[in-house]
């Protein structure tokens, strides 16, 4: 029935209207005595309030012996004050409807509250205590330790997880904080006590360093004073010194096979070292990696799963942090097409690199990341964490302001030399975790040496 | 410190037909410049007949491969260059499809699903449903086959529901009936179901409602309706297993786990509702009771969950798990677990076990309605399912209203030994 449908309307595409006005809402900027600052962002009608307080202390800074020390120093935050014991401190708070967590980013440690604003301060109020006041009590750090020892064995057995675990290393020097696993291994985070927890809590979690960012309703609300109630008596921690380096271990072209028997799919990353941040390109860089791997019909998905059906998916990233970090293309194919699969993401970062973008691709990507800031912002969450984002990476106060025009005015030729200046199809890292029969056909394959490790449980590998 | 004080704001909208069928819902939010559109099918896994499991879903699929005025991969481009998200997606009991655009693209959206409703068929070939079946066949493998734990709900489902019930076997279907499925096979479920009379399109966020409806009925106006519909399977059972299923899977897992599933009533009852409670308070949160026995208090667990699913066919499914913390203490955590859920049978929740529960469940509600796409999500939900999208608004303060007695004896009714299964998840080689 449907091919006699007929309409003199249907078969003409349908134009955009006329674009309502968006702009990035605004925030205000107050610091206290102790040096924290305080950034409160004002939605009116959104009931469900934001607030992230970001810290010095990311994983980046961990000594490698003590890989793991930021997350566990993190999480202990919340498991015990100086006037709750854990299980009190989580009822407390799941009573006001508030979701209150502390945890480690590369970058920063971040504590986060998401709480009806009517309940907001008293919620606030328990983030500040377990900043503050955490007892770091030997019982709760040992559990969590075990926890985070077993969360480290189901990363091993998660295939794309395994990958990771394997790519990082393969990348980066031994002393580049980036190339080990960002919760620590199974043998550092086995040797963290509490005395290395609270030195960790103790050299960054202090005023100084820390910005306070408040989002939502909060008519009514006097953001400041309240941060000054509950946060006026915070003290400690240095200023931070700049984050450690991180330097490229890859020589040449390097295949890794971690060989799991039975695995019905190959786990596939392609990658190398990325861009920091703030490099200059960030721009064309974001647009030529949406072109490559980010979109939905990017070149990567297009042509591994729409037209040769080899995956559910294909994507690509540059992951930008205050170093270099890594920029990685991964899917997940069956067994089979492993080899050519390879082939096809290598020939696209190669064809990238070498070709650069068309026109249509490069107004495609534009269009997409400049409309989608109202979606990307429907939430005072999302809202808090782009401010989050700005703060930690040190972005100019206008910056959202300005990101849409200057995306936009983004050429082809801009996109083309970031694609040339930042892949490196000559030199790049392949890791596969997948069936051992594959071996033989990476062996033929000839895109550089191979080597085959073994599907090792975390308990079984050197720290 | 108050609670459950009822600041859900009231969702308006209005409610209309068209006349091939196609029920309307429109909610005006001028909060973001940005709209939400949602279609809800009336179609799932639990329609597909035997030897077309996973057909919904790869239906599903076919659904972005074009049609008479759309190309291959179009869809997608074309909402992405209007700033826009796109998915759909397929569960027991409907398929839905979903866009959300800045306000001024909302034309291009109702067209591009107008388009895809009327004429699919136009642009279906073998080797896009050849391509597609690939890609589900690894959507699969990823998902399921190659993932620790990945065969779970689908032995769930296998053993909470008999054998030719609609809940039987899971969404993603067998590769075998994947394999067979035929362009016959997708024309058939297209003209079956894919009507206006059978779907209900949602619109919300900052849009004038008379533009959008016109806009509705000039490119959805002239689909026609399918008056031979078929009604939803008879999903009736009988409200427990009957006795306790037992199995030990072997898996390449590195930690020992166990699965639970207990047949539900189904959603839109108040048994469903207090169930709901129910898992709140057993295990929603660090605060809830069995994270605080089995995790923090004999640290037999590494993790804890139980929660029910919104299923409407005759009956649900509730599943919980949790993992060892050490092999060789799972018969102890198996006991915690039960005694744990033995303890809500007995006595009901405290009113400090209330305060929590109902936080929750509102912090929860709110955080979801704050976006336009859950909304038109949920009001295509209770207007397919129900046939009553004010249970949009009804459904938080029905939730706040449940007893603690009635949580007692919704728990007392469905968590019980005869009507459980127990999945025991254990590293290959160890059993």
């Amino acid at each position: 029935m449907s091919a006699h449908v007929s309409s003199a309307h249907a078969s003409i595409r349908p134009g955009p209207g006329t674009p309502r006005p968006y702009t990035f809402p605004g925030f205000s900027r107050t610091r206290l005595d102790s040096g924290l600052q305080v950034i409160a962002c004002h939605l009116p009608g959104r009931q469900v309030g934001s607030a992230r307080l970001i810290m010095e202390g990311g994983i980046a800074r961990e000594p490698a012996e003590l890989a793991g020390v930021a997350t566990l120093a993190a999480r202990s935050m919340t498991e015990g004050t100086e006037s709750l014991d854990a299980a009190a401190f989580a009822d407390a708070a799941e009573r006001l409807g508030a979701d209150i967590s502390v945890d480690a980013g590369w970058d920063s440690l971040q504590g986060s509250v998401v709480v009806p604003v009517s309940r907001l301060e008293p919620a606030l109020g328990l983030l500040a205590d377990a900043v503050l006041h955490p007892t770091f009590l030997a019982e709760e750090v040992t559990r969590l330790r075990a926890e985070r020892l077993n969360d480290i064995k189901q990363e091993y057995a998660d295939p794309n997880q395994r990958a990771q675990i394997t790519f990082l290393p393969t990348i980066y020097t031994p002393d580049s904080p980036y190339g080990r696993p960002s919760g620590g291994s199974a043998a550092t985070v086995g040797r963290l006590d509490r005395d290395a927890i609270e030195a960790h809590y103790r050299r960054y979690a202090g005023p100084q360093d820390a910005t306070l960012v408040v989002a939502g309703d909060l008519g009514g609300v006097d953001v400041p004073a309240i941060a000054a109630h509950l946060f006026g008596t915070w003290q400690g921690a240095a200023p931070a010194p700049g984050t450690p380096p991180v330097a490229e271990a890859l020589e040449s072209t390097s295949v890794t096979l971690v060989a799991r028997p039975g695995a019905v799919q190959s786990s596939i990353v392609v990658g190398h070292v990325g861009v920091a941040r703030l490099v200059p390109d960030f721009l064309p860089i974001t647009l030529m990696v949406s072109i490559l791997g980010g979109l939905f019909t990017s070149r990567l998905n297009l042509k591994l799963r729409e037209e040769k059906g080899y995956t559910y998916g294909a994507r690509a990233y540059f992951d930008f942090r205050r170093q270099a970090g890594p920029f990685g293309a991964g899917t997940a194919v069956a067994t089979g097409v492993t080899v050519e699969a390879i082939d096809d993401v290598l020939t696209e970062i190669r064809r990238l690199h070498d070709e650069g973008v068309t026109p249509d691709e490069l107004a495609l990507a534009q269009d997409y990341l400049v409309g989608i800031f109202p979606l990307a912002f429907e939430t005072p969450e999302a809202i808090s964490q782009a401010i989050a984002r700005m703060v930690v990476y040190g972005l100019p106060e206008d910056y959202f302001q300005t990101y849409r025009p200057a995306m936009q005015a983004v050429t082809v030729e801009e996109a083309n030399r970031a694609a040339a200046d930042h892949l490196r199809p000559d030199r790049i890292a392949i890791v596969t975790v997948g069936d051992p029969a594959l071996e033989a056909p990476l062996k033929e394959a000839g895109f550089g040496p191979l080597t085959v490790v073994g599907d090792t449980a975390p308990d079984e590998e050197e720290g | 410190m108050t609670a459950g004080n009822g600041q859900a704001p009231t969702v308006n909208f209005t409610d209309e037909r068209l006349s091939n069928g196609l029920r309307l819902i429109m909610s005006r939010d001028p909060l973001a410049p940005v709209v939400a559109v949602n279609i809800w099918y009336n179609v799932g896994s639990r329609h597909e007949v035997p030897g077309q499991t996973g057909l919904a879903h790869l239906f599903e699929h076919m659904m972005f491969q074009g049609s008479r005025n759309v190309g291959k991969a179009e869809h997608f481009r074309l909402i992405s260059g209007a700033g826009g998200t796109l998915n759909g997606t397929t569960w027991v009991d409907r398929t839905n499809y979903f866009e959300t655009v800045p306000s001024h693209h909302l034309e291009l959206v109702l067209w591009l699903e107008a388009d895809r409703m009327g004429t699919l068929l136009d642009a279906l070939g073998q080797e896009t449903l050849d391509n597609q079946r690939d890609v589900v066949k690894n959507e699969k493998r990823q998902s399921y086959d190659n993932r620790p734990y990945g065969s779970s709900s689908e032995k769930l489902q296998a053993a909470v529901f008999p054998e030719g019930h609609p809940y039987h076997h899971s969404t993603i279907g067998s590769m075998k009936d994947l394999d067979a499925a035929s362009l016959e096979d997708v024309r058939a479920f297209f003209r079956t179901y894919y009507a206006p009379n059978n779907a209900v399109l949602s619109i919300v966020g900052d849009f004038e409602p008379d533009v959008a409806r016109a806009w509705v009925e000039k490119h959805f106006g002239p689909i026609p309706a399918n008056p031979n519909t078929p009604a939803p399977p008879d999903g009736a059972l009988p409200p427990h297993i009957g006795a306790e299923v037992r199995q030990v899977v072997p898996d390449r897992v590195p930690m020992s786990r166990l699965y639970f599933g207990y047949r539900a009533p189904p959603l839109g009852t108040p048994e469903f509702d207090a169930l709901s409670m129910a898992t709140i308070v057993l295990a929603q949160g660090k605060g809830s009771r069995l994270y605080n026995r089995l995790v923090r208090g004999k640290e037999l667990a590494q993790d804890v969950g139980l929660g029910a699913y919104e299923w409407i066919g005759g009956a649900a499914l509730a599943m919980g798990w949790s993992t060892a913390r050490n092999e060789g203490e799972l018969e102890a955590l198996e006991e915690a677990y039960h005694e744990g859920v033995a303890s809500l049978a007995r006595e009901p929740p405290t009113e400090e076990e209330m305060t929590r529960a109902r936080a929750t469940v509102e912090r929860d509600e709110l955080e979801s309605l704050q976006r336009v796409a859950e909304r038109a999500d949920r009001l295509s939900m209770y207007a397919t399912l129900f046939d009553r999208p004010r249970m949009m608004n009804d459904r938080l303060p029905s939730l706040l209203a449940v007893t603690p007695e009635e949580i007692r004896e919704a728990t007392e009714a469905i968590l019980v030994p005869e009507n459980r299964v127990v999945l025991s998840y254990v590293p290959e080689g160890s059993a």
